[in-house]
């Protein structure tokens, strides 16, 4: 690949050789191109000044690019700039300045076409200019806009580039540049092959524009770089349209146009024949256009099978813009390659995504899943509790200012506030309402609408930003293919640190303990001298708590309103429920089927994210059908009935 | 030992006799009849009313005497009024459109007409197409049976699925609130053909009765609730007195041991909701016409939910508790959010009821499930024993 | 005396756990068979398979003249096929009273309309009357069965078994908890039922089984330990080992 540019470098260097040592007396040469240049004229001028390859070029032509190039009365030009009235001039080739009146200078104001040839021009000087800034400028613009003239310079620049990562930048520039402008066919087809591998945006785009097409049409087929036969039937009205356009057939009668010519031909209450009162029946409204038609009133009504037969005598077919057929197989090769590649990608990032969602679930139904699992009472206001942590991360940061500072200690207080919040209901409302599950549910809805609507009288209706700070504002670049937010992996990786501490509190601790027993046998529990109501409350407590910092979490990606957390309650269900109750595994499972299942519906029917949802509720219906206990499913007599 | 029905359900023959008083009142007063004592709007209110304390029977049997706190009853409350508001915003369009062609140069082909229909109604979701849904639209006979299958096909499959899996308590509500979820999403969407969350509109003009005033309709439309409930009163008060209703109550109390003694529990169970879900979707069909817009946001699972709660208010495992909870909670509903309960200043904060009824609902109803599980209808068992302790 | 009932082979197992371990067992019709056993055994374990609620891993159990498997039976099924059951605590519908308790189990069509269009059988009344005679509850027929007595209620049960007319009745530990003239009553209903049809008690209590006078089988971790009448079950040493010895 490199021998490629190595290549067109000794082509184009010769070319930049210097000849001259002041500019003046060239600009003087081209005097008129200069100073009223048109896009067409300019060309002749700009060689003659890059040919001299003199220092003093690149700042005259940034300067004329700018409109601050001034010539006087005598012809002399200047690089000046205006003040009342008053120009500083410099002279173009020593530099040195003097003021003079405004009157009997005039500015040079190039147009935009002028100015972007001006700009090409001047990009091999950039390309090369000792400020990195301004090269990477350069290197930006070409990729912008790519044409031929600039692959030379570029290709020039490269050896004497000092910056590594420019220095790749350029070559991918040169490679794309050479497969669309490169002179012979091998050094295109050898540029082309060298882009099968990258997967990124800009390849693609160039790929497409070597493979680009137009359709055509003719009684056969053309001696040209075909790219494919149309089958005229598979859309016959597009095909004939073609037709239409290429002047080969005349064109359909719109029902509109069919309409307007038969209310034009109305004779006394007849068209052409047939009463009016009949014109509600198609076969008659063709059957007077026909007659009209007969008349030579309107041109004759193009039937169906008349377009079909003038589509079966013609041939379809879409054409390369590009003639050489070897370079367009190469780049259809690439294309496949880069395809699959972006195809592999795709798949990774769809991964990536949908495991950010599955933790985002996690989060949510984890607490959700210990109060059932350990109490076996289901909290309808645990969304609420869900969005009481964000409010609580957005008030922190009222007062806060540090965005860094404020999450960290929004996180410990939202589990604090929701922590506390879950006690007070565990011991005003849920105690009293054991082994009446039902009951339960009913009356954590009765909080949660109460809850949801508080939260709408104190915050608004309208959504408060929490916002991250800016180390996490941006995301984690693979390729153009695969990124991911830094917030969601921060998610990821807030989900995985609760599902160890949760872990480690059931297994590891003296708490964890104890609620295991009362999971597992309560009353038995309770006789060995564990106090069930403390267990419960801490229990509940932390369910609450966890729901909490959830609540910072999909607040940071997510917008923090009063309904936010009706908004997972629903999945953090299913999560829990496909999961299997009462096993911190099971909700991982749950989270992970309902995450890459929502990701893997969105994907196949991907402009609806609301199907999505429901399509993924509707399966999550069916899998109970199969494993009513869930994933993870407690075994035999535990499990109870 | 076979006694009527009325002798062995004495609350409905009172049901009854009060219902047909309610009804004359209302009729007397209305502005039909020249008093006017009664705006139409309230007229309306009044036959909504109606038409939840109806859902609010049926989810009174599902819940309070089969003990399955279904949370998707008002789906399919709004799936008939879904149903039968199609063929309202059909043939009233077709009305309008056909009228709108008649001084065309060209009588209108059936096509245009068509085209010119869609366009009307689907104009706001960009499509002029008419939906497969929407297949029968045309003819009110298809959609009142559509008004009683759709509902009734959607519990019996859904029911069937879940009670052979033998779910039950509260996987079987969050299951019943995620069908619900589905169900609403579903019809947000504007590719499902139900014109998304514009939802239909101008459902309260009865095509074929628009030589009739509002008024006049409104007060057919109340009469409709009224026999509808009286009806539904006596179907459920029938169902849950015989020996179905103690096998109904048994599967509240302990379904396993039904099972042994060798009744086919989801059987009985796919019946309980599966005829509720149809009544639920009758009181739809006459709900919304008298709303006059019904949109994806009335199926929502908050909406079940609410039901559930005036169920519970009202006190649930009586049918005339269900009917109580749902006008008491509903009407209040819509005086404290209608801006007519006075606000309250209380020096530093003013409360303004528009704001804070959901949280004054929201707290009784917690209350009421933790102090009175049996809800304003249990007042009616403190009185009765009041009388026999009397001498 | 035919076979209606035979196990065999039959395993069961919970978590690795054998709750039952490759059981065989067969009862006749009429028979009064009592099932004793320690804390574990599998008695429970054993009628949850005879009547639906648990699948066993392995094993046959067929029943009646028609030799059908019980296994692929829904309960309801096995309900219906003529099978009932007794559970340990009693559970009748407390909301519910005595009569409507005992006609719900009534031996008539079970199917949803049924209850709902078809008239009751004329003689439902009076069957009623004849089940709550024999379950000395004749006078408590409107009463919440809630407002029963413990004993009461377990009458009540056995009560509505019999209104089932099942041809093999299941009773677990039908005299827990009882007075000893309620025993009394006891032992007589279930002897007098056992007169007609099949009926296996499950026990704990050698006193009670003593006085039932049938034939006993001694289950122990799962599986058959002795077979036989109660004198020659209790000489065998195995189960003075296992039971009788603690």
């Amino acid at each position: 690949m490199r021998h490629v540019f190595l290549a067109l470098i000794m082509l184009f260097g010769a070319t930049l050789a210097a000849s001259a040592q002041t500019l003046q007396p060239i600009i003087q040469s081209h005097v008129e191109e200069i100073a009223s240049p048109s896009r067409n004229s300019v060309g002749v001028a700009l060689d003659d000044l890059v040919a001299s390859g003199l220092p003093q070029v690149t700042d005259f032509l940034e300067q004329w690019v700018e409109k601050n190039v001034w010539q006087s009365g005598d012809g002399t030009f200047f690089i000046a700039a205006e003040t009342d009235n008053v120009l500083t001039l410099t002279d173009i080739d020593t530099g040195e300045q003097r003021t003079a009146p405004a009157e009997g200078f005039t500015q040079l104001k190039p147009n935009g076409g002028v100015r972007r040839v001006i700009g090409t021009a001047l990009v091999q000087f950039q390309l090369s200019d000792p400020d990195l800034t301004r090269r990477e400028t350069a290197v930006a613009s070409i990729a912008r806009r790519p044409e031929a003239a600039q692959m030379a310079p570029l290709l020039a620049s490269i050896d004497g580039e000092t910056d590594a990562a420019l220095k790749t930048r350029k070559i991918q520039l040169a490679n794309l540049l050479s497969a669309r402008f490169a002179q012979t066919p091998t050094d295109r087809i050898a540029a082309i092959d060298s882009l099968a591998t990258d997967t990124s945006v800009e390849v693609r785009a160039v790929l497409n524009q070597i493979l680009s097409t137009s359709s055509g049409v003719a009684l056969s087929e053309p001696d040209s770089n075909t790219a494919a036969i149309i089958d005229p039937f598979l859309e016959p009205d597009v095909s004939y349209a073609t037709l239409v356009e290429a002047g080969l057939a005349p064109a359909r009668q719109t029902a509109a146009e069919i309409k307007g010519a038969l209310e034009a031909n109305i004779v006394d209450g007849r068209i052409g024949g047939l009463p009016l009162v009949q014109m509600d029946n198609p076969d008659a409204r063709v059957a007077a256009y026909g007659a009209l038609a007969a008349d030579g009133k309107v041109p004759e009504l193009i039937t169906e099978s008349a377009r079909d037969a003038a589509l079966s005598s013609h041939l379809f077919f879409e054409l390369y813009d590009e003639p050489n057929p070897d370079i367009t197989q190469a780049a259809e090769n690439a294309l496949a390659s880069v395809e699959t590649r972006v195809a592999a990608a795709q798949t990774v990032d769809l991964t990536l995504d949908a495991l950010s969602l599955a933790s985002i679930f996690f989060l949510a139904a984890i607490g959700l899943a210990i109060t059932f699992g350990v109490m076996g009472v289901i909290n309808m206001a645990h969304g609420e509790f869900i969005m009481m942590g964000a409010y609580t991360g957005y008030v922190v940061q009222l007062f806060i200012p540090n965005y860094t500072v404020s999450i960290l200690v929004a996180l410990p207080l939202a589990f604090a506030v929701t922590f506390a919040a879950g006690v007070v209901m565990e011991r005003l409302v849920i105690r009293r309402l054991y082994h009446r599950p039902l009951e339960t549910l009913l009356a954590t809805f009765g909080i949660s609408i109460a809850l949801q609507q508080i939260a709408k009288n104190v915050f608004g209706t309208q959504a408060r930003p929490l916002t991250s700070p800016d180390w996490l504002a941006g995301a984690w670049i693979v390729n153009d293919v695969i990124q991911i937010s830094f917030i969601r992996i921060a998610i990821f990786v807030m989900a995985l640190i609760f599902l160890a501490l949760i872990i480690y509190i059931l297994k590891r601790t003296r708490l964890g303990l104890e609620v295991r027993a009362v999971t597992q046998n309560p009353g038995m529990a309770s006789s060995m001298g564990i106090n069930p109501n403390r267990i419960n409350m801490m229990t509940f407590g932390l369910g609450s708590g966890i729901a909490g910092i959830a609540g910072v979490a999909i607040g940071l990606y997510a917008k923090v309103t009063s309904e936010m957390g009706s908004d997972y309650i629903v999945q953090s269900f299913m999560t829990v429920v496909v999961g299997g109750v009462g096993n911190v595994w099971g909700t991982l499972a749950g989270a992970a089927m309902i995450g890459f299942g929502q990701k893997g519906i969105e994907w196949l029917n991907p402009s609806n994210t609301l199907a999505a949802q429901t399509y993924m509720i509707l399966f999550v219906i069916l899998f109970i059908q199969f494993r009513p206990k869930g994933i993870v499913a407690l075994k035999g007599r535990a499990a109870g009935d | 030992m076979e006694r009527s029905f009325f002798a062995k359900n004495p609350s409905a023959l009172w049901f009854l006799l009060g219902l047909s008083l309610f009804t004359i009142v209302v009729t007397i007063l209305s502005e039909a009849s020249g008093t006017a004592l009664i705006s139409t709007s309230f007229l309306k209110t009044l036959g909504k009313t109606l038409c939840l304390c109806l859902v609010a029977i049926a989810m009174d049997v599902v819940w309070g005497y089969c003990g399955i706190l279904s949370l998707g009853h008002f789906a399919f409350f709004g799936i008939g009024g879904y149903a039968i508001g199609m063929w309202l915003m059909y043939a009233r369009t077709a009305e309008i459109v056909v009228t709108s062609l008649e001084n065309a140069t060209l009588p209108p082909t059936p096509d245009e007409i068509t085209n010119a229909i869609g366009g009307q109604i689907f104009g706001v979701v960009g499509s002029s197409d008419f939906p497969v849904i929407w297949a029968f639209s045309h003819s009110l006979t298809l959609q009142l049976l559509a008004v009683v299958l759709v509902p009734g096909l959607l519990a019996l499959v859904f029911g069937w699925l879940a009670f052979r899996s033998r779910v039950t308590g509260v996987y079987l509500s969050i299951l019943t609130q995620a069908m619900t979820l589905a169900l609403s999403l579903y019809f947000f969407q504007n590719d499902t053909g139900l014109r998304g969350n514009n939802g239909l509109s101008g459902l309260q003009n009865i095509p074929g009765l628009e030589a009739q005033s509002q008024a006049t309709v409104s007060l057919w439309l109340f009469w409709a609730s009224a026999v509808a409930l009286g009806a539904g009163y006596v179907l459920f008060a029938w169902i849950v007195s015989g020996k179905l209703g103690s096998v109904i109550r048994a599967i509240r109390d302990n379904e396993a041991r039904v099972r042994f003694l060798g009744y086919h529990v989801e059987g009985y169970k796919l019946f309980v909701f599966t005829i509720t879900a149809i009544v639920a979707g009758i009181a739809g069909a006459l709900y919304y016409p008298q709303a006059g817009i019904i949109n994806p946001a009335e199926i929502a699972p908050i909406a079940s939910i609410y039901l559930a709660v005036w169920v519970a208010i009202g006190g649930r495992g009586r049918l005339y508790g269900a009917v109580i909870g749902a006008a008491v909670v509903s009407l209040m509903s819509s005086w404290f959010t209608g801006g007519g309960a006075p606000d309250i200043n209380l020096g530093f904060y003013v409360i303004n009821w528009t704001d804070w009824w959901l949280v004054l609902l929201g707290l009784t109803f917690v209350a009421v499930t933790l102090f009175f599980p049996k809800g304003i209808g249990g007042l009616f068992d403190l009185l009765q024993k009041r009388k026999g302790d009397a001498p | 005396m035919n076979t209606l009932l035979e196990v065999s082979g039959v395993s069961v197992s919970f978590d690795g756990f054998k709750a039952i371990n490759n059981l065989s067992i067969q009862i006749g019709e009429p028979e009064l068979h009592a099932v004793i056993g320690p804390n574990g055994a599998g008695k429970t374990t054993f009628m949850d398979i005879l009547t639906g609620k648990t699948k066993p891993d392995e094993g046959r159990v067929i029943w009646g003249e028609r030799s059908v498997s019980l296994l692929e039976m829904s309960e309801s099924q096995i309900a219906q096929e003529g099978i009932g059951r007794k559970f340990q605590k009693p559970t009748v519908f407390e909301a519910q009273t005595v009569r409507e308790n005992i006609a719900m189990a009534l031996k008539n069509p079970r199917r949803p309309f049924d209850l709902l269009f078809k008239r009751r059988a004329d003689d439902a009344e009076a069957r009623v009357r004849a089940i709550s005679d024999e379950i000395g509850l004749s006078d408590a027929l409107d009463q919440t069965s809630g407002a029963l007595s413990h004993g009461q209620k377990q009458w009540l049960e056995i009560g509505m078994l019999l209104a089932q007319d099942p041809r093999l009745l299941l009773v677990d530990e039908p005299a827990a908890g009882m007075s000893p003239a309620e025993r009394e009553h006891t032992t007589d209903l279930l002897v007098r039922a056992a007169k007609t049809r099949a009926v296996v008690v499950v026990e704990h209590d050698m006193e009670f089984v003593r006085r039932l006078n049938c034939k006993v089988t001694v289950l122990h971790q799962g599986s058959v330990l002795a077979e036989g009448s109660l004198d020659h079950v209790t000489k065998n040493q195995d189960v003075v080992d296992v039971y009788l010895g603690r």
